[in-house]
């Protein structure tokens, strides 16, 4: 580990920051971006917020190790097609949304199809499942045809378009890609949606389902989520936080997030194992028993469950959620409701015992009352007027958007999206760019420290430290030298507003 | 904000998007909200202050999803209910099968529950008699025969809601008295003597 840290600080190729040995540093006295973990802006000052250090890699680590064990099946360009054309088939039966077997149908950029291993259709990202029975059908006769030679199916790629794999018995998840997204990456938002599922049903229903009824037809348990596999697939396209491995906070002055952390902190109870406070898609804080972690995996799922519905606005929500990241085995118990009723700002609480509702409803009132009487919540309200900011404070002009993340915290920051990357199309283009730096950085077996790239439309850097990472869009008129010096003085930016951007002192209780 | 106590747990029951969330959303906000229907995710409680002769009693309503993934799961939502109102959509014949299996099911393990058979949208019926599956004198045969009371109400319109909850408080009411001589058994989330407290910025 100390090996790779020093790897990372040495290949910046620009010399241009403080060397290994003064980055040891005390945080307030020196705004030099720390290199190494636990001393980049945004680490917490005590133990990290999420379990993970690289958790990207965690969260592919597994598909990896089979791969090795595994042969990897790829075909050639012209077998590809030949299986594309069986894709297309599809069955006679009318979709009321879309006709499965319409151009438009087939040129999404990204489908995703989940079926169980008998071959019936669980979820499609478009279409209906019945339509595409037969379709699913061929997938998972795929998948068989090349488990019975001991060998597993990991993707296809053909004609501009790839074919993507993942197999998590009892499931099987395909993914089809007209983007120029990676295996990897393709890989990694199948993995949500496996998750997503476990999380409404738990990994051992799942799996004692079809241990009794190998043909079972899980949409009937599914019934009423498929709008929670769709929002996740919108946010995978483009919300950053699913790209990093990573959560967002309200900016919000350290001294007022303190009080806030503090008054969840005191409204304790023994079954309470999380306490987190959102403010829309943005973490405000999060407080939770000692030795106990939430995966930054589990926390979005939660961010999707709250965001995805208005049911939680009728009253308490008291909801069975698995956090498989957690545990896949079992349920706990989340009170999820707003602290107003028209507020951005809701209360998740996570027991792991589903009698207590009362106890943490009445947990939820002691937090407002303790918020209320210290006036904290006056500041929060505040706060919530202005949920981000824009990247002309930073005070770099050629500079148009970044993201952030401090790797010991699992959290990011980002301005907003500025005027030239206005429209949804534009805005997951963008997305679709940092993806691919991502995707460049945490290569398999090429990884790279940095990475510059000019186009017409707008200059990029990533750079990736074991501290953080970092990706930067530029306008296309700077050089790289303009774009490495804006970056060090970025890194002084996100130094001198850490207090207001990240959440710098985590609490348990 | 102030913190009440509970009188009486009433349970939301019936298979999914018969309505049970409007009819809540009618009876304690007075709205029907228009748009996309939103299933409900595990259940939504709130309490609801009501008057009943010279008294105020609180409902604390507990509003289920009808999918069938929380089904293993709704033994923590009805247990200690004195009342369940077991909904059906008059519209559709498969969620009376559902209200059928619902009322089986505190028969045999909420003895003590009352239970109010509901049949909603009774405005799209009004609108066009040919949509009817469920036909009034069967379903009031039914609730005889289980010795429940039944109403047909619209969330829509607000049609027989208020008297729908209005009838389960005064009820409740009147069997108060029989219940405070006999035992408390068993856990009892809504009742509890004087623990239970919530919030009820909720209601109006
Ligand atoms: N016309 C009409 N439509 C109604 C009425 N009540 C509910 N609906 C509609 O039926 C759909 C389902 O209503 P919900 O109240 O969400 O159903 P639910 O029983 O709570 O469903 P789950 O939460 O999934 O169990 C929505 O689109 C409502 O607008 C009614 O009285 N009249
Ligand atoms: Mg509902």
């Amino acid at each position: 580990m100390d090996g790779e840290a020093q790897r990372a600080t040495a290949s910046w190729e620009n010399g241009t920051l403080a060397p290994v040995d003064r980055l040891r540093f005390e945080r307030a006295d020196s705004p030099t971006p720390g290199l190494v973990e636990g001393t980049e802006p945004g680490a917490g000052q005590k133990s990290a917020m999420f379990v993970h250090a690289q958790s990207f890699e965690d969260l592919t680590a597994e598909a990896e190790g089979e791969a090795q064990r595994e042969a990897l099946l790829e075909k050639s360009e012209t077998d590809g097609a030949e299986e594309l054309e069986v894709l297309n088939i599809a069955s006679e039966s009318k979709s009321k949304e879309e006709d499965v077997s319409s151009e438009a149908w087939r040129s999404h950029r990204k489908h995703v199809f989940v079926l169980s291993e008998a071959g019936k259709p669980i979820y499609t990202r478009y279409g209906t499942e019945e339509a595409l029975s037969s379709t699913m059908g061929v997938m998972m006769a795929l998948v068989s045809f090349v488990e019975a030679e001991k060998n597993i199916i990991r993707s296809i790629h053909a004609d501009g378009c790839k074919v993507v794999f993942l197999t998590k018995s009892p499931l099987v998840l395909v993914g089809v890609s007209r983007t120029c997204q990676s295996d990897k990456e393709m890989l990694r938002e199948l993995q949500y949606i496996y998750y997503q599922i476990v999380s409404l049903l738990t990994l051992t229903q799942l799996n004692h389902i079809f241990q009794h009824k190998q043909n079972y037809d899980l949409r009937r348990l599914l019934a009423g989520s498929e709008y929670l596999t769709d929002n996740l697939l919108h946010r995978l396209d483009r919300d950053p936080g699913l790209l990093l491995s990573a959560v967002t906070c309200l900016p919000l002055a350290s001294s007022a997030r303190d009080v806030v952390s503090a008054s969840l902190q005191a409204a304790k109870a023994k079954s309470l194992v999380f306490s987190i406070l959102l403010a829309g898609d943005r973490l405000v804080t999060l407080v939770r028993k000692k030795d106990q972690f939430l995966h930054h995996i589990d926390l979005h799922l939660v961010f999707n469950l709250v965001g995805s519905s208005s049911s939680f606005r009728e009253g308490e929500g008291w909801t069975p959620i698995c956090l498989p990241k957690f545990n896949t085995a079992g349920f706990f118990h989340a009170h999820i409701s707003y602290l107003e009723p028209a507020s951005s700002l809701c209360l998740i609480l996570v027991s792991t015992d589903r009698e207590d509702f009362f106890n943490m409803s009445n947990c939820k009132q002691r937090f407002l009352e303790r918020l209320s009487k210290r006036s904290a919540y006056q500041a929060l309200k505040e706060a919530l007027k202005c949920p981000s900011y824009s990247v002309a404070q930073v005070g770099i002009p050629e500079l148009r958007h970044f993201l952030y993340k401090s790797k010991s915290s699992g959290l990011y920051t980002s301005p907003e999206f500025p005027v030239v990357y206005q429209s949804d199309e534009e805005q997951e283009r963008l997305m679709g760019l940092y993806q691919e730096l991502h995707s460049h950085l945490h290569h398999p077996t090429r990884p790279l420290r940095s990475f510059y790239r000019c186009s017409k439309t707008e200059n990029l850097l990533a750079w990736v430290t074991s501290g953080f990472e970092l990706y930067l869009c530029f306008s296309p008129l700077g050089t790289k030298a303009l774009a490495v010096a804006a970056a060090n003085k970025l890194m002084k930016w996100i130094r001198k507003e850490e207090d207001r951007l990240f959440i710098l002192s985590p609490l348990t209780y | 904000m102030s913190a009440m106590r509970v009188d009486a747990k009433v349970v939301m029951l019936g298979k999914e998007s018969v309505g049970k969330t409007s009819l809540v959303e009618r009876y304690v906000h007075h709205r029907f909200l228009v748009g996309p229907y939103q299933n409900t995710i595990g259940a939504a409680f709130v309490a609801k202050p009501i008057q009943v002769g010279d008294k105020v009693i609180t409902l604390g309503i507990w509003d289920t999803a009808g999918s069938e993934r929380y089904e293993a799961m709704s033994r923590i939502y009805y247990r200690g209910a004195r009342a369940a109102i077991v909904c059906y959509d008059l519209t559709d014949s498969s969620s009376f099968q559902r209200a059928r299996f619902w009322v089986k099911e505190l028969q045999n393990f909420e003895e003590h529950c009352k239970i109010y058979l509901c049949g909603t949208k009774n405005d799209l019926v009004e609108g066009d008699r040919s949509l009817r599956q469920i036909d009034y004198h069967d379903a009031q045969d039914f609730a005889e025969e289980i010795g429940a009371q039944h109403f047909e109400t619209s969330s829509k319109t607000g049609s027989n809601v208020d008297e729908l909850f209005q009838k389960v408080a005064e009820d409740y009411n009147n069997t108060a008295l029989q219940y405070m001589t006999a035992e408390e058994t068993g856990v009892d989330l809504g009742q509890k003597k004087d623990s239970y407290f919530y919030s009820c910025c909720h209601s109006n």
